[in-house]
């Protein structure tokens, strides 16, 4: 398909253990077309975030191939990845530079090439204000501080977000103003979007299509609608009824 | 203790270093007499206006023997401690931001190194290259970047899985880029507050080696130099063997002081 912007063949990753190999990531397949939003669920150590650090390249895949449209760069190095992908945090706190302003951490990749037109334009997409710049991560926030992560990401014109369970630090108020945020940039389909989390109803609010990750590997996937109102898998129906405050998008 | 005492307590202490390090550096200025100047007819005269501390078995001022003893002595631990900082941090962020071969390789010479008593492999090396200035560093300093090289690289180890550096990464900055920018600034006062308690243990080789004969050479006024010398003669004019010893105690206890505040103050 000519809109498929990453892809994901046969992923592959084990980590040694002193009990033996662990398979993080068990022969997992994915895509995710231009401007679509692809959840990833399932239970702590089920695998999402090593699938997500997989397809940054922050980790290398023992297996299998991971695809940018169409051309493969399972084999380039994460510096060259950043160029069509940025990763958004857990610890929206630790995704900066306790010692740097803030200044200086979001404008880290882009010092020569982001005006600051540009710049000031999209914090203010952001809600943010311009004073926040001077600050160091401790003085912000944790919502103030993840919406700076999302400003890095954006500014760095990646097409593709990862997110690795953003909301999952963050307070019910704060959760539900990134989620709004994201709401709002989905409108906009300025990007595609893989949002890795363990909170169901979360995904099924945010996401077009879904995964759902068990052990590794992926026991469910489909249009978020479909997978949510009829599961196959035991684990995602105990999942889905598990969730409390579950509501259908 | 609260934040407000401990760093009160710090100022004090970190004032009395200074105190300490600016009468050493300073002791051509400050020292009443030439310490190297011996008189046959004021050996071993006990403390006056004249000569504060007393004068040694040759005659010579003991009091501008400390304060030319301190030059040598501080000088050269910090000296040793500067480079010993440098080196071994480089290879322990080295080791543990690449880690593999190099990095099993070079920590398990460390290990080598920490099986053996740091004094029993400064006296063998000093003693085969014949002692002075040069044969003390060498011998120190052949097992003293091991504590800065193991603590570089377990802070580098730990800080090279943070967020922050994930996302440099992806910003396209290079390995030595965030070495530099990202992980040294922040082991830094890790590395410094091990640093100043490091100067207290170099301090006791670099006059163990001088008591021993094997350090700073005479007529060189060096603390434990000093102590050598005098002990002959301790029951006759005990200051001269007391003074150096105070110094030696002195500095020592209050380096070590001011790095455990600081290591108080951090974890705080």
């Amino acid at each position: 398909m000519s809109n498929v912007i990453l892809e994901g063949k046969k992923l592959q990753k084990s980590f040694s253990d002193k009990g033996g190999n662990i398979d993080a990531v068990n022969s997992v397949d994915f895509t995710l077309r231009t401007g679509q939003f692809l959840g990833i669920v399932g239970e702590s150590g089920s695998g999402k975030s090593t699938l997500l650090r997989l397809i940054a390249g922050l980790e290398k895949a023992d297996e299998g191939s991971l695809f940018y449209k169409e051309k493969e760069y399972t084999n380039a190095s994460p510096a060259e990845n950043g160029r069509f992908l940025q990763m958004i945090f857990q610890d929206a706190y630790a995704s900066f530079d306790p010692r740097m302003k803030m200044k200086d951490s979001i404008l880290e990749g882009v010092k020569n090439t982001c005006p600051e037109a540009k710049l000031y334009d999209t914090m203010d997409k952001l809600g943010l204000k311009k004073g926040l710049l001077e600050k160091r991560p401790k003085e912000l926030s944790g919502g103030q501080c993840q919406r700076m992560s999302i400003l890095r990401a954006l500014l760095c014109g990646a097409e593709i977000l990862l997110c690795d369970e953003i909301t999952s630090a963050l307070d019910v108020v704060t959760q539900a103003q990134i989620c709004e945020l994201l709401l709002q940039l989905r409108n906009q389909r300025e990007f595609s979007l893989i949002f890795v989390s363990h909170d169901i109803s979360l995904v099924s609010n945010l996401c077009d299509e879904m995964l759902v990750m068990y052990e590794g590997s992926v026991v469910e996937e489909g249009k978020t609608k479909d997978v949510i109102t009829s599961p196959n898998h035991p684990y995602t129906k105990s999942l889905i009824s598990c969730s409390k405050g579950l509501s259908l998008s | 203790m609260t934040r407000k005492k401990l760093k009160f307590k710090i100022t004090v202490v970190a004032s009395i270093a200074v105190v300490i390090v600016f009468a050493a550096l300073f002791s051509g200025i400050i020292a009443p007499n030439d310490p190297y100047s011996t008189s046959a007819a004021g050996i071993r005269m006990a403390p006056s206006f004249e000569y504060p501390f007393g004068t040694d078995n040759l005659g010579r001022c003991v009091f501008s023997r400390v304060l030319y003893g301190g030059r040598t002595t501080i000088g050269m631990t910090f000296l040793l401690v500067a480079i010993s900082f440098v080196i071994g941090t480089f290879i322990g962020m080295i080791c543990g931001y690449f880690g593999g071969w190099l990095d099993r390789l070079l920590m398990r010479v460390a290990d080598v190194t920490l099986a053996f008593p740091q004094m029993v492999i400064a006296i063998a090396v000093a003693g085969i290259l014949g002692g002075g200035l040069f044969g003390v560093l060498l011998a120190l300093g052949i097992t003293m970047w091991v504590s800065f090289a193991r603590l570089a690289r377990s802070h580098t180890y730990s800080l090279k899985s943070k967020p922050y550096i994930s996302a440099a990464i992806l910003a396209g900055k290079s390995s030595w880029y965030i070495l530099g920018r990202h992980i040294f600034p922040n082991i830094l006062a890790s590395l410094l507050t091990n640093g100043l308690t490091q100067i207290g243990v170099t301090m006791i080789g670099i006059s163990g080696l001088s008591f021993l004969g094997i350090g700073v050479q005479a007529p060189s006024a060096e603390w434990g130099q000093m102590i050598a010398e005098a002990r002959a003669y301790i029951q006759i004019a005990p200051w001269a063997v007391l003074f150096p010893a105070l110094a030696i105690a002195i500095t020592i206890i209050v380096f070590n002081y001011l790095g455990d505040l600081i290591m108080d103050y951090r974890e705080l």
